[in-house]
């Protein structure tokens, strides 16, 4: 018999009744708390943190193989980045009027990519953009809001035009779209030196050049905070992010698109023409290329140039493989190559390291971004910690984070303490230490400095034995030694001077975070390295 | 009929530029053809070409021996494509991602190097060019361009009459076929890139110190492009990519034959558009005549069975 409490599998059971749709601010406000409690949910939130964290560590990885670049070649890396850091920061409007073309160029990469092509030719598009923004500005009288409007739509069209001849040879004849957008490219280039150079040249200049007369003043895009360079573009450039986002995530076609990405034959299944899809994806990334260059002469070159975008297309690609293809990220992927090339004029002047620096950064930030299973494949080589990585990411990877920290603070302290003593053995006082230690303050000091670094130095050491084994004690003795990796750093910048602080400060401030973190991870859950050594194969 | 003196000189200096200008395009187009019989992509050609063409410049610059520079040319080329094959092949990385990375990193180092040795931002100080061979109505010719013609066919015969090269062509056709044959599929992926690094080096230091004497930033200029175009042009094909490499390199070669011939000056306001030829006819070639048909394994990362 079926009891009372038992649910009837006629009745409407509670979780699957339709949910009551409140209105007005109670609705706004749990319709943004639950995308909110969506947003943290663990399953939503893991592989965005692992691009995330993949994007940073390449950025990591490649910033350090630069500085191995650039010892090896003579230039001090800590003056290389300091005067990028500085001077970037110090310039913030050029930050953004670098990242604006990036970002377009970025979107028009990613959004293919989405659908599974790959737009390398995304220079071309750009170049016939601007070409066609540029001949609206100068040829043609508007009223002023009208005019921009105008040579952005004519360069946006352009743009995609130029990109729905290879879209139209991969949907209908399989060719190949990175060949065929790249010579496309190329095509598009030689085009627009010729009508730069030949029918639509500036007349009058003294010594000619290969440019176009400047566009009227009513077509020109608005500066934006008094700033010279940064202008109204980068406005669009976010409204474009936003654009793309709802596109690819909110919309039919998006969906399409995607899905033609993931698998064209699934997606064929699924009653999707593909060869449309193709045809407008590629359609629609030219269309963003060209928005790139329209906005770029109406904002700030005001003319075509010959070679005026020197690889803004090229650029795009890397923006579009950091960003993860996501238009957030290549916002964010934007913003981060303006930042470099803001600081790489400062650099370069300042810090006496040449800008193609800036180049190299670039390429190893693509390469290392291409090689995220590089972590998989040191497990299948058999080392311990990239399995449990591998196996368990979000346990493993804070406590090996703060194992490196440990054994980084160990080391540099160590260094600390050594080089202190190799001072004192250099100056002859250790035959009478303990009578100096009696006498002179300062010894005294000094030798007291010099003994807690190198204990701490032992410790730390220790710790990171600890932590790789994961043992319970370790994430707790590591908060101290951080203070005392911070402390060391201090009372060395005051007695001797030195920018020591600032390393052991970031240091010492990523120890205590990860020791935190390792110290929740280790004492809620039942956490083992040694288990996994042993079971996994 | 009676050919005047100037035209034969003409014809020459065509023939010439040709060859000079297309033999880096034959043998980077050969070094791709390598890599993408074996499976990988490799848009990486352009990166390692214009490696090859600084490294060939920088070791003649301190040894004095062009020899020695088309040496370590070929060396950095192994080596960059070295990167490529263990993020294609070991990391399974996206092949075209990896490429465009090496793209942009040679790019960036050779300027950087430019500085860092000459201290110049645009073209290197000359060097010593390879020892140049006299053929009496063309002129100075290259010795790189009979390096070349002797490798056509040595690659053909590589590639289609030994067993290397058959397991090369399955590693791109059917890897699992291969594998279930009992030979390493990852292994002959990586010596086709490998081959491919040093062809590619090869084209670039005919373009610095075979053709010229110096080394500039971007020289390539999109060269490593052409010569894939040259590939599927030439379906993938040693005799194939020589005829498609060789008419890319008239195309390209008579505008500077042109530009000097008197008589023919007209040409230079469209020399853009000569220019454009062998762009153009990719697009024609791939969009209108027939499809190309690349090696069907081609970017796909093998995968043992076992390994999933």
């Amino acid at each position: 018999m079926m009891s009372e409490s038992e649910p009837n599998e006629y009745e409407i059971s509670e979780w699957q009744k339709p949910e009551k749709k409140r209105r007005g601010i109670g609705g706004i406000f749990g319709g943004l708390w639950k995308a909110y409690v969506n947003f943290l949910d663990w399953s939503n939130l893991k592989p965005l943190l692992i691009q995330i964290g993949w994007a940073i560590s390449s950025i990591i990885l490649s910033m350090f193989v630069a500085s191995l670049i650039m010892l090896a070649t003579g230039y001090d890396p800590r003056i290389a980045f300091e005067t990028l850091i500085f001077g970037a920061l110090d310039q913030p409007d050029q930050i953004l009027w670098y990242a604006t073309p990036l970002i377009f160029t970025g979107l028009a990469v990613a959004l293919a990519f989405k659908a599974g092509l790959f737009n390398i030719g995304a220079e071309g598009q750009l170049y016939m953009g601007s070409m066609a923004a540029t001949v609206v500005g100068f040829m043609i009288l508007l009223p002023p809001v009208i005019h921009p409007f105008i040579a952005l739509l004519v360069g946006i069209l352009m743009g995609g035009v130029w990109a729905l001849v290879p879209g139209l040879l991969k949907a209908y004849r399989g060719a190949h779209e990175v060949v065929t957008t790249m010579m496309m490219s190329f095509i598009a280039i030689l085009l627009t030196q010729w009508l730069a150079a030949g029918p639509l040249q500036e007349p009058g200049q003294i010594q000619p050049q290969a440019q176009t007369p400047r566009i009227f003043i009513t077509a020109q895009l608005p500066k934006l905070f008094g700033s010279n360079f940064l202008n109204f573009g980068f406005i669009i450039g976010i409204f474009a992010v936003i654009v793309v986002w709802l596109l690819l995530n909110r919309t039919v076609l998006g969906y399409e698109m995607r899905a033609v990405g993931k698998s064209e034959t699934a997606a064929r299944a699924a009653g999707i023409n593909p060869k449309k899809m193709i045809v407008i994806s590629l359609f629609i990334s030219g269309c963003l290329a060209g928005l790139a260059g329209a906005v770029e002469i109406l904002g700030y070159h005001h003319r075509f140039r010959d070679g005026w975008s020197a690889g803004l297309g090229f650029d795009g690609i890397t923006v579009a493989v950091l960003g993860a293809n996501n238009p957030i990220g290549v916002l964010f992927g934007a913003i981060f190559f303006g930042f470099l090339r803001a600081g790489s004029i400062p650099m370069q002047t300042l810090g006496g390291v040449p800008a193609e620096m800036i180049d190299v950064i670039q390429g190893l930030v693509v390469l290392f971004v291409a090689a995220p299973k590089i972590v998989q494949w040191l497990a299948k080589k058999g080392i311990g910690w990239a399995k449990w990585i591998v196996k368990e990411p979000v346990k493993a990877t804070p406590i090996f984070l703060g194992a490196i920290m440990a054994l980084i603070g160990g080391i540099a302290v160590l260094a600390v303490g050594a080089g202190m003593l190799g001072t004192l053995v250099q100056a002859g006082l250790i035959g009478d230490i303990f009578n100096l230690i009696m006498t002179d303050p300062f010894i005294a000091t000094h030798v007291g400095i010099l003994t807690v670094a190198l204990i701490f130095g032992l410790i730390s050491l220790a710790v990171f034995y600890g932590m790789i084994v994961t043992r319970r004690w370790s994430p707790i003795i590591l908060i101290p030694s951080s203070i005392i990796w911070i402390a060391i750093g201090y009372v060395t910048m005051i007695l001797y001077g030195g920018t020591l602080l600032i390393p052991l400060v970031v240091l010492g401030v990523l120890g205590m975070v990860f020791a935190i973190w390792s110290l929740i991870l280790i004492y809620r859950q039942d956490v083992s390295y040694m288990e996994v050594k042993t079971s996994a194969t | 009929m009676q050919l005047d003196p100037a035209t034969l000189i003409l014809f020459g200096w065509i023939i010439n530029s040709t060859l000079q200008v297309g033999t880096p395009l034959v043998l980077a187009g050969l070094g791709g053809m390598f890599s993408e019989r074996s499976g990988i992509v490799n848009i990486a050609l352009e990166g390692i070409m214009l490696m090859g063409a600084f490294a060939a410049v920088a070791a003649t610059y301190f040894t004095d021996n062009p020899w020695i520079g088309v040496l370590v040319a070929i060396i950095s080329g192994v080596l960059l494509a070295a990167v490529h094959a263990v993020i294609c092949v070991k990391l399974k990385g996206n092949h075209i991602i990896s490429g465009t990375g090496i793209l942009l990193f040679a790019a960036g180092f050779t300027t950087l190097m430019l500085f860092v040795i000459w201290g110049v931002r645009g073209v290197s100080p000359g060097v010593t060019p390879l020892p140049e061979i006299y053929l009496p109505g063309i002129g100075y010719l290259s010795p790189l361009i009979f390096i070349m013609f002797a490798l056509v066919p040595v690659c053909w015969f590589v590639l289609y009459r030994t067993p290397f090269g058959l397991r090369l062509r399955a590693a791109g056709e059917d890897p699992s076929t291969l594998d279930a044959a009992g030979i390493n599929v990852e292994k002959y992926r990586i010596y086709g890139v490998l081959l491919s690094g040093a062809f590619a080096a090869l084209g670039g230091a005919q373009l610095s110190i075979g053709f010229g004497s110096w080394f500039g930033k971007g020289m390539t200029s999109g060269q490593g492009f052409i010569a894939l175009a040259a590939m599927i042009f030439g379906n993938w094909n040693p005799i194939g990519i020589l005829i498609a490499g060789l008419f890319f390199g008239f195309t390209r070669g008579i505008n500077f034959a042109l530009q000097i011939a008197p008589g023919w000056d007209w040409l230079v306001g469209v020399g853009n558009f000569i220019q454009m030829i062998p762009y153009v006819s990719v697009i024609v070639a791939l969009g209108i005549i027939r499809r190309s048909i690349p090696p069907k394994a081609i970017a796909i990362p093998y995968i043992k069975e076992k390994e999933i």
